[in-house]
């Protein structure tokens, strides 16, 4: 399995997650857990997801990713998905999806600054 | 290999990526643009993983085609699964019957030049899919 490729750093209160390129079902399922266990194990207060080398985002892939924003939700943190590619926003929006409510932010620094905003950071 | 047509088979979840991978390297091989190979691509794994979810085992056929004026690329999932008794139901928005997101056959179609869905219950499902490359 590609589960290997699936970082999460932490940087002050935040997961950074690398979303790999072209992820398998288990890999998605993967990520999320691991995601969820840092968020426990790191008191984390925000993720970042970046998702800046996806090429494909289909439905199961966009299902995951809302689904994760929302446990987050759950263990009390926020969610910003970055680095969505032009061609992926394109495509994902024709084909009908949403990733739900999560938050965007055009790369990871970005991200990093909307967090640190809403965490009242200095 | 050629690299003009051939077949996958789609039995499991994994086959899933090696659908995009080689759909991914036919757009390629056509010259086709980074968004319509985006479409095409998304389109192909949502049509695979249908085959997965629904009829468990099929395959998918794939064609470069020609015309005196351009050139582009056929896709044929082709699968004996229980078939789907309404197409029409099926085309509609937020219609699913399993755990995806109902947006599978109408998401796909806007996504492709053209698609056509043969399906008899029992039987199996034949959903082909075209998009011709706007570049050549």
């Amino acid at each position: 399995m590609e589960n290997d490729n699936i970082s999460v750093i932490k940087v002050r209160d935040v997961l950074m997650v690398t979303v790999p390129p072209d992820p398998d079902d288990t890999a998605m399922a993967f990520l999320q857990e691991k995601v969820l266990m840092s968020m426990e194990q790191f008191r984390a207060k925000g993720v970042v997801l970046d998702i800046s080398a996806v090429e494909t985002l289909d439905s199961y892939f966009a299902r995951v990713l809302s689904e994760t924003v929302q446990m987050v939700i759950l263990m009390g943190g926020k969610t910003v998905i970055a680095g969505m590619r032009p061609s992926v926003a394109i495509t994902t929006t024709q084909l009908g999806l949403s990733i739900g409510n999560a938050e965007t932010a055009l790369n990871v620094d970005r991200a990093l600054d909307m967090i640190s905003e809403s965490l009242q950071w200095r | 290999m050629d690299d003009r047509q051939g077949e996958l088979s789609i039995g499991r979840e994994s086959d899933v990526i090696v659908v995009r991978q080689t759909v991914r390297k036919i757009t390629k091989l056509l010259g086709m643009g980074l968004t319509d190979t985006t479409r095409v691509v998304t389109a192909a794994s949502e049509l695979a993983r249908n085959i997965f979810l629904y009829a468990e085992s099929g395959v998918m056929r794939w064609n470069v085609i020609d015309t005196p004026s351009c050139q582009g690329i056929e896709l044929v999932f082709v699968d004996q699964g229980p078939g789907i008794p309404d197409i029409g139901q099926a085309m509609q928005e937020g219609y699913t019957t399993s755990k995806g997101l109902g947006m599978g056959l109408p998401g796909s179609r806007r996504l492709v030049d053209e698609m056509e869905i043969v399906s008899a219950v029992g039987k199996g499902t034949t959903v082909t899919i075209k998009k011709w490359n706007r570049r050549s």
